[in-house]
């Protein structure tokens, strides 16, 4: 649906990435199967019927609690899987928005499982247009401390916003440092809404649950809009500070959310390529980031953040390196677990590479999960059943990589749920890789790492960028 | 996935295409009073639309005392089949429906061609059919049409791109 701005993008794309001849006839693109020799699909389930199955993906990460949450996307449906056999992942449960076929939209997106006390939650969020009843629906919270009993899970909270149509497209759940569970959301509005998620399933009013904002400071004005589209919430062990990292239209930002009810800007990466940015997500250290810009032949580009961090620059315009699986088509989420990278490449399905050298990406594995046509994705309308002869968007939406074990899992909007492993990837901790242990994945127990890691030049060559 | 353009563009096409509806209420040619109606998985082959006129009354335009418009939904609809053949079902019935889904208001029976049922006073609605046991029964059937009233598009100025950023 970026499509114009493909030429642009190419441009940026070859200036960092080497990308192929331009001068070589390009082969029609025959659909991808299999994988390399180390990735290996456990399981596979063909999550719904129809021709779209599924959007984002949350997978639980306590060593007793193994289940997995795919995002029913126009299905309008949350299934929850118990994958303690990943050869044979098992529906527990499954909920879907009532009268479903009165509602339009592209549904059920973004998930996330949080902790407080000793219950366990799950956040789905929803889009539904203007319109369509619960336009002004964000998310459903379920109580799902009782599973894998079904009858035990329940719908404790409906979080509204009713001021921007649209709900949440993505969304966050974070242990800040001050030991409050908070929710990050997107809106249809030039900012990010932070809920106090204690507030939310505790009956409070719910006038109370929204502390605070994160504006976005780079608005994308041509098209005369700004919202953020994703994020990602990180404790920073050697400032003391929670940070935020927002992608959205204009450009990528980073906030000081210490005191979540007054986020401070710090800096931006804006430049050429960079306003439909969609993904961003910092090395556990904060030194080095990884962006998504969501249009067919971008790459993910690889970013310093040093200079930043430490103020001394207020914008960043030039990224070290990028990575693509295939310059056709277009990479999606993404979850760094240092120095590997974990990509739902749409088209090209799990995608695996490591910034070991952060200047060098290099390529660890695949596994092509669409098994699709080219560029025949996901637009258009429900009149037409989302259905385009253009976009890339199909394929591996959402990816999520259990800590413990090194389990893999995929959303894939034509194919559903995959379990996936590399070899010799058995378990992340930041500690064994000279990292904070800091991730995506939240302690809810004890809150983020708090101790700083003694940290070597990783790479000398790129200090003095 | 970058998505909700998508949701604005198609409220857009609709909310802009109001110059008449001489040729039927479908994309650029859907009028002010006119409601699209889409079929469901219980009866794809159905299409409908719909068109509010005002409920009769004595001056131009009807309205409750309390200042609420009154319509009455004229239904237009093809390919129903037989009631019978989804379920216990004896009839269509048209219902005007709340936007969050909790009244449900029965507005009369419906058949292949043009119904008129009504009056629906509310402010936004959705208008559903579905088969059920009769006419006086509890909605029950499944939904075979449905769409969203006009008025159902209309949205907050803070949502508009003009105004984002403005504190709400």
């Amino acid at each position: 649906m970026f499509r114009r701005f493909a030429p642009i993008a190419f441009l940026a794309a070859t200036s960092v990435a080497g990308a192929q001849d331009p001068g070589a006839t390009v082969a029609d693109l025959a659909p991808k199967t299999g994988g390399s020799e180390k990735v290996h699909a456990l399981g596979h389930i063909v999550t719904h019927p129809g021709a779209w199955k599924a959007a984002d993906i949350e997978l639980e990460q306590d060593p007793g609690r193994p289940y997995v949450y795919v995002c029913g996307f126009v299905n309008f449906d949350t299934q929850i899987y118990d994958i303690s056999n990943p050869a044979a992942p098992k529906k527990i449960f499954d909920w879907t928005i009532e009268h479903p076929e009165l509602h339009r939209g592209i549904g059920a997106m973004d998930g996330k499982y949080f902790k407080i006390g000793s219950k366990y939650y799950y956040a789905q969020s929803f889009q539904f247009m203007q319109g369509s009843p619960d336009q002004d629906l964000g998310a459903v919270i379920f109580d799902v401390t009782g599973l894998p009993d079904p009858s035990k899970v329940k719908v404790v909270a409906r979080i509204y916003y009713p001021s921007a149509p649209g709900g949440f497209h993505n969304t966050f759940a974070y242990k800040h440092s001050d030991g409050r569970v908070l929710y990050f959301a997107t809106v249809n509005q030039s900012k990010a809404i932070i809920y106090d998620l204690a507030k939310v399933v505790g009956g409070a009013d719910s006038s109370t649950w929204k502390i605070g904002e994160v504006a976005n400071p780079t608005p994308f004005k041509q098209i005369g809009a700004g919202g953020y589209h994703d994020f990602y919430v990180g404790y920073d062990p050697t400032t003391h500070q929670d940070k935020f990292y927002g992608a959205g239209l204009g450009g990528f930002s980073v906030w000081d959310v210490t005191k979540p009810e007054a986020p401070k800007q710090m800096f931006t990466i804006t430049g050429l390529g960079q306003d439909i940015a969609h993904t961003f997500t910092p090395s556990p250290d904060g030194r080095f980031a990884v962006t998504e810009t969501e249009y067919q032949y971008t790459p993910l580009r690889i970013w310093d953040l040093t200079d930043a961090q430490a103020g001394k620059v207020q914008n960043l315009d030039t990224p070290i390196a990028a990575w693509t699986a295939d310059w056709h088509d277009l990479s999606h989420n993404h979850e760094v677990r240092w120095p590997y990278v974990f990509v739902s490449a749409y088209e090209d399905g799990l995608q695996i590479f490591d910034l070991k050298d952060p200047k060098h990406p290099k390529t660890d594995g695949h596994f092509y999960t669409c098994n699709c046509e080219h560029e025949h994705g996901f637009g258009g309308t429900p009149d037409n059943g989302w259905q385009s002869t253009t976009s890339v968007e199909q394929g591996a939406f959402g990816i999520d990589v259990r800590n413990y074990d090194g389990l893999i899992v995929i959303s894939d909007m034509r194919s559903g749920l995959w379990i996936l492993k590399m070899d010799g990837f058995n378990s992340w901790n930041g500690k064994d890789y000279g990292q904070p242990n800091i991730s995506s994945v939240q302690d809810y127990d004890h809150g983020p790492a708090k101790a700083p890691i003694s940290l070597a030049p990783i790479d000398a060559d790129h200090a003095g960028r | 996935m970058i998505a909700r353009g998508t949701a604005l563009g198609l409220a857009c096409s609709i909310l802009v295409g109001s110059a008449g509806a001489a040729q039927g209420p479908v994309g650029p040619n859907l009028g002010p009073y006119d409601i699209r109606l889409f079929p469901t998985a219980a009866a794809p082959a159905v299409t409908g639309s719909a068109r509010l006129v005002f409920a009769d009354s004595p001056f131009g335009v009807a309205v409750t005392a309390d200042g609420h418009a009154r319509y009455d939904v004229r239904v237009t609809a093809a390919g129903l089949p037989a009631p019978t053949s989804l379920g216990p079902y004896t009839t269509y019935v048209a219902w005007a429906v709340s936007t969050d889904l909790a009244h449900w208001v029965r507005l009369g029976p419906v058949a292949n061609g043009m119904s008129t049922v009504g009056p629906v006073d509310l402010d936004k609605f959705l208008v559903v059919v579905s088969p059920e046991s009769s006419l006086v029964a509890a909605h029950a059937g499944p939904t075979v049409l449905h769409g969203t009233s006009p008025s159902g598009w209309l949205q907050s100025f803070l949502t508009h791109p003009l105004f984002r950023g403005i504190p709400d």
